[in-house]
């Protein structure tokens, strides 16, 4: 080891706290670069060996019905490789550890042979052989676990009117359901809902659907178009009444799965340009208080001969130790946060494994911007350094020069203490110091809105959705559209108040080049329990003619209140007809599109029919209610609305719970480490000014407050700054994660605001309040010695 | 606390301001001690100007600090108007030397960020009756320069806004260690005759200390330390005026 680098490990003990606040700052860029990469990898790497074994398709079609034999047809498509038709149907289960009936999807097992797509893949008990077997049905794994289900325990489910039951032979994944959830709900419950797999034979016969199919799973042939084959479906199952035919793109589990993926690419790249910004700029603070420190020294090394580029070297390697601590931290840290996530993504997605892969390039990269982040922030002072002409740096630094701040030019200037002057002044004379001190603290504020304004979002949504526009207790949706008399059923149900019918339909939009399947729900204009508001949060009434669609609907399909759209029916006659647009409604879910009750159904052509009905349900026969519904024949589905929200908070509030720890820590860190770092340069730069007023006779409280005054002012200004950063954070992190299917909107409450400010502002209380221990050591008699 | 004598005593009759028996000031311990001080003792009445004199390391400088209450006493007492400033507690010391002492420093210390009046006013906001900054400049000759930062002065000007900042609150006393050792001849002899003058009009105690036994002829006594002892003790019968000094 040189002299030289013994200097630098003497240098670097001295300067200890001060390398480690700035490699913490870096760490917590670096961590979530190497979390997001990591996670990106292990999802990735997990779903594309998941897909590959268990050959999960490529395209999907819902359909009525087609017999078997249009299998063949389908497979002779140009285009498609392998074809696996099957029958899917949404029935109501009965398990005994829950009061009110649960939502299940069965899909049948081929009847010869295993399936050739979307395999599944068994995690506990045995597979379904042979046709023959009865009574038997295969579990999701996730569903399982909820209702602590096992390979030989039993469930009930109603099929087709009659409630069999039926035993568990194993549980099991499959790729089609990585992300579990009933159609069209944004986040999973998986009490409420479950898949299950049972024999085709037992499934068909159950639903009268023997030699017939209402569901196509299929993969590509290498180089076909997606959209060809699809439209090649469409026609060719048009007459079966196909529903909806859909690539990969729209299919519910692969896309919410790529939505993931995206926002950790935000993550990757985001966090760390931010943090690494900030250190840098700490890095550079305290390098060129180091080199100012040591000009005598640098001179000295330069009279004895030392050569630039070794001194230029000497300090950079200083940097160097601080980017390899960060890096180190980072890493550590990016590990630890990413294990947190992985164990997370268990509340949303299955897989058959999902171990932690660490990105080693993205080791790599942090290491390579960290270290670039530190050489942009010392660059200024190593080449100052460097070019320091060794007479010169003999000579003490010329004295600095102040003049007055540009506030105390204001009418307010003649009655500002003379301490106040001190820290405006010494704020005026570095304004890019304060500017970017300021802006890590306003960055430390504004991170900690974020979560909080997800959260707040999303019980803003849910309140909306739930409290003001739909206003029953349970949706019941029928097996089949049936006639009105299954409305007065429904409402002779024990405690149903009021029951309300309505009539959906997938129906096809189509204007100008834009295409859509959207679910279109009739219900009574004079409906309560489904209401509908405009942009200023007025009622609409529903128009006997014309569409009522969600404004993001009209924005997706490019038209406005008055032109007119093309459906295209699915069901009854499946009529085309020109429909117009009468008025724009404000919602947070989906897109959908509404119409009268009477108007749907004529335009159906099938005559009065309902879905099903939004009812009232009084407590007091509650448990009663429940326990009729569980039985009822003519149910394909309940939405029990208090359920559903109470498992939305939970989930929601897991997520943001350890996203608000993950950016709780991070904030702390940065303005910990700001606030600590600039009090030691500034007591470093000004040790002399500091120990001479306490000669004079300041107390060391005053003198503290001259200290850390410079401080306390930037936080006030970083404070309301950050609230604006934050806000801006959140709106583009809402903006990032709208879609068609949810939209958030910007929620900033006074307490989100008055948490930042309090986390941001007790932290640097704290490390102000620690950096002026330092104060404790100011030798007084040194101060008169000699000048710096 | 309580006993601190904010105000000057009642009886004018010869009680000194500074009382100082057998004061010892050891620095480190064991092989590495160094008596800076020992067995000084002296008497500092009211209005006189003081000059110490002495070789490099004889202990001027330990001694202006023990009086200034900057540094403690190893043994022996220094009484302040009766007041025990060997005994007294941290905070009891930055009150003495923020409302009893004035201090004059080598090297000026004054506060870059501050100009010539605010760096007064920065003291006399603490003080409870001081004069107002621009008369504390006018007695040191400055009434014109004063919104310059310290920047913009030079060294003599420098000092002698440090000068006006000391005595600007009305101390009892003003410590001044080498005032002139960073500055030329003649700038040396406007600060000095700023301090003999304010010394005469305000009756403040002075104590300066100085490597240049010309200078001591400005005085009333003078001390001569070697040593950490006080080695020789003179009276003047009369003061030199600064300008007479021959350099
Ligand atoms: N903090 C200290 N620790 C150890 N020794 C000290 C300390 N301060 C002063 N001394 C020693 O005490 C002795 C007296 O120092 P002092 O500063 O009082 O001398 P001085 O008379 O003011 O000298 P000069 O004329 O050079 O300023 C010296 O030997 C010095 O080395
Ligand atoms: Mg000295």
């Amino acid at each position: 080891m040189s002299r030289l680098d013994l200097k630098l490990l003497r240098d670097l003990r001295a300067l200890k706290s001060q390398a480690l606040a700035v490699a913490l700052v870096m760490a917590c860029g670096l961590a979530m670069m190497i979390m997001a990469r990591s996670l990106i990898l292990s999802l990735e790497t997990a779903r594309d060996t998941y897909y590959r074994e268990c050959r999960f398709a490529q395209v999907f079609a819902n359909l009525k019905r087609a017999p078997n034999a249009v299998t063949d047809q389908l497979a002779a498509i140009p285009g498609v490789g392998a074809v696996e038709t099957s029958i899917a149907i949404s029935v109501t289960l009965d398990l005994p550890d829950m009061e009110a009936p649960a939502m299940g999807q069965i899909n049948s097992l081929p009847e010869q042979g295993e399936l050739q797509l979307n395999r599944l893949h068994l995690r506990r008990g045995r597979l379904i052989r042979g046709p023959d077997a009865r009574g038997e049905v295969l579990v999701s794994e996730a569903f399982a676990e909820a209702h602590h289900l096992q390979p030989g325990d039993s469930l009930a489910a109603v099929l087709n009117g009659r409630k069999q039951s039926f035993r568990i032979a194993g549980t099991v994944l499959a790729p089609q359901y990585v992300f579990e959830a009933m159609p069209g709900v944004a986040l999973p419950d998986h009490r409420s809902f479950g898949v299950i797999w049972m024999p085709y034979r037992e499934l068909a016969n159950a639903l009268n659907l023997y030699g017939a199919f209402n569901q196509v799973d299929l993969t590509l042939a290498p180089g076909a178009s997606e959209s060809g084959v699809i439209s090649a479906i469409n026609n060719l199952l048009a007459l079966y009444g196909i529903r909806t035919a859909y690539g990969r793109q729209n299919h519910a589990s692969d896309s919410r799965l790529r939505d993931e993926l995206r926002t950790l690419q935000v993550l990757a790249i985001g966090f760390p340009v931010v943090f690494l910004s900030v250190a840098a700029f700490m890095v550079g603070a305290v390098m060129n208080r180091q080199i100012t420190l040591q000009r005598d020294q640098i001179a000295i090394l330069k009279a004895f001969g030392f050569s630039n580029g070794r001194i230029g070297r000497h300090y950079l390697k200083f940097a160097l130790v601080i980017v390899v601590l960060g890096t180190a931290t980072g890493t550590a840290g990016g590990i630890v946060l990413g294990h947190r996530l992985v164990e997370m993504y268990h509340l949303f997605f299955r897989f058959p494994d999902l171990p932690f892969l660490l990105d080693t390039r993205a080791v790599l990269l942090a290491g390579a911007a960290s270290a670039a982040a530190a050489l942009i922030g010392v660059w200024g002072s190593v080449r100052t350094a460097m070019r320091l002409a060794p007479a010169q740096a003999m000579r003490p630094e010329p004295p600095a020069s102040f003049r007055p701040s540009p506030l105390e030019r204001t009418a307010l200037g003649p009655h500002l203490p003379a301490t106040l002057r001190i820290c405006l002044r010494n704020l005026s004379r570095r304004p890019w110091r304060a500017v970017f001190t300021c802006l890590a603290l306003a960055l430390a504020t504004g991170i900690l809105i974020v979560p909080n304004t997800l959260s707040d979002g999303i019980s803003y949504v849910l309140n909306f959705q739930w409290d003001i526009l739909q206003r029953n207790t349970v949706i019941v949706a029928l097996a089949e559209p049936a006639a009105p008399r299954a409305l007065h059923d429904l409402g002779n149900l024990p405690g149903v108040t009021l029951a309300e019918p309505y009539r959906s339909s997938q129906v096809e939009f189509t204007s100008g080049s834009h295409r859509r399947l959207i679910n279109v729900i009739g219900f009574r204009p004079e409906s309560t329990l489904n209401r509908l508001l405009d942009a200023q949060g007025h009622l609409l009434t529903l128009p006997p003619h014309g569409l009522v669609v969600s404004a993001k609907l009209a924005e997706v399909l490019g038209v406005r209140p008055g032109e007119k759209v093309l459906l295209h029916f699915r069901e009854g006659t499946c009529q085309e007809v020109a429909v117009p647009i009468a008025l724009l409604s404000e919602d947070f879910a989906g897109v959908v599109a509404y119409l009268d009750l009477d108007e749907l159904n004529r335009l159906i052509g099938e005559g009065d029919r309902i879905s099903g009905a939004h009812l009232v349900v009084s407590g007091g026969q509650w448990r009663e209610f429940l326990r009729t519904l569980k039985d009822l024949p003519a149910a394909r589905g309940v939405v029990i609305k208090d359920a559903m929200r109470d498992s939305f908070r939970d989930t929601t509030a897991q997520t943001i719970g350890l996203l608000r720890t993950i950016y709780l820590i991070f904030a702390t860190v940065v303005a910990f480490s700001i606030v600590y770092n600039s009090a030691r340069i500034a007591l470093s730069e000004r040790q002399r000014e500091l120990a001479t007023l306490r000669v004079l006779g300041f107390t060391r409280r005053e003198v503290a407050g001259i200290l850390v005054g410079e401080l306390a002012l930037l936080t006030v200004a970083a404070l309301p700054l950050g609230l604006l950063l934050g806000t801006g954070f959140a709106a583009g992190l809402i903006y990032n994660l709208t879609t068609e299917y949810i939209r958030l909107p910007l929620i900033i409450t006074a307490s989100n605001l008055a948490y930042a400010v309090l986390v941001v502002a007790l932290a640097s209380l704290v490390s102000g309040a620690f950096s002026c221990r330092h104060l404790n050591r100011l030798d007084l008699v040194g101060a008169l010695k000699a000048a710096e | 606390m309580t006993d601190l004598p904010l105000q000057p005593s009642e009886q004018p009759a010869r009680e000194p301001v500074f009382q100082v028996r057998g004061l010892a000031k050891v620095y480190g311990a064991g092989e590495a001690a160094v008596t800076a001080l020992a067995g000084v003792d002296l008497d500092f009445q009211p209005g006189e100007l003081i000059v110490l004199l002495g070789a490099s390391g004889s202990g001027k400088s330990t001694l202006l600090n023990i009086l200034g209450g900057l540094d403690l006493p190893t043994e022996g007492s220094v009484r302040y108007q009766g007041w025990d400033l060997g005994g007294a507690g941290e905070a009891d010391l930055t009150r003495y030397r923020r409302d009893c002492v004035g201090f004059v420093f080598q090297f000026y210390n004054l506060i870059p960020s501050l100009t010539a009046r605010e760096n007064v006013a920065l003291i006399t906001e603490l003080a409870s009756a001081p004069m107002p900054p621009e008369e504390a400049l006018g007695h040191v000759g400055l009434a014109a320069r004063l919104d310059h930062f310290p920047a913009q002065l030079s060294g003599g000007e420098q000092q002698r806004v440090a000068i006006a900042r000391a005595i600007a609150k009305r101390p009892q006393v003003l410590l001044c260690d080498e005032p002139t050792g960073a500055l030329d001849v003649r700038t040396g002899i406007t600060v000095l005759e700023a301090i003999g003058r304010l010394n005469r009009e305000l009756g403040t105690l002075t104590v300066i200390i100085t490597h240049n036994a010309t200078i001591a002829a400005m005085a009333d006594r003078v001390f001569t330390l070697s040593d950490g002892r006080i080695t020789g003790r003179q009276t003047n019968a009369r003061r030199a005026p600064v300008a007479d000094l021959a350099w």
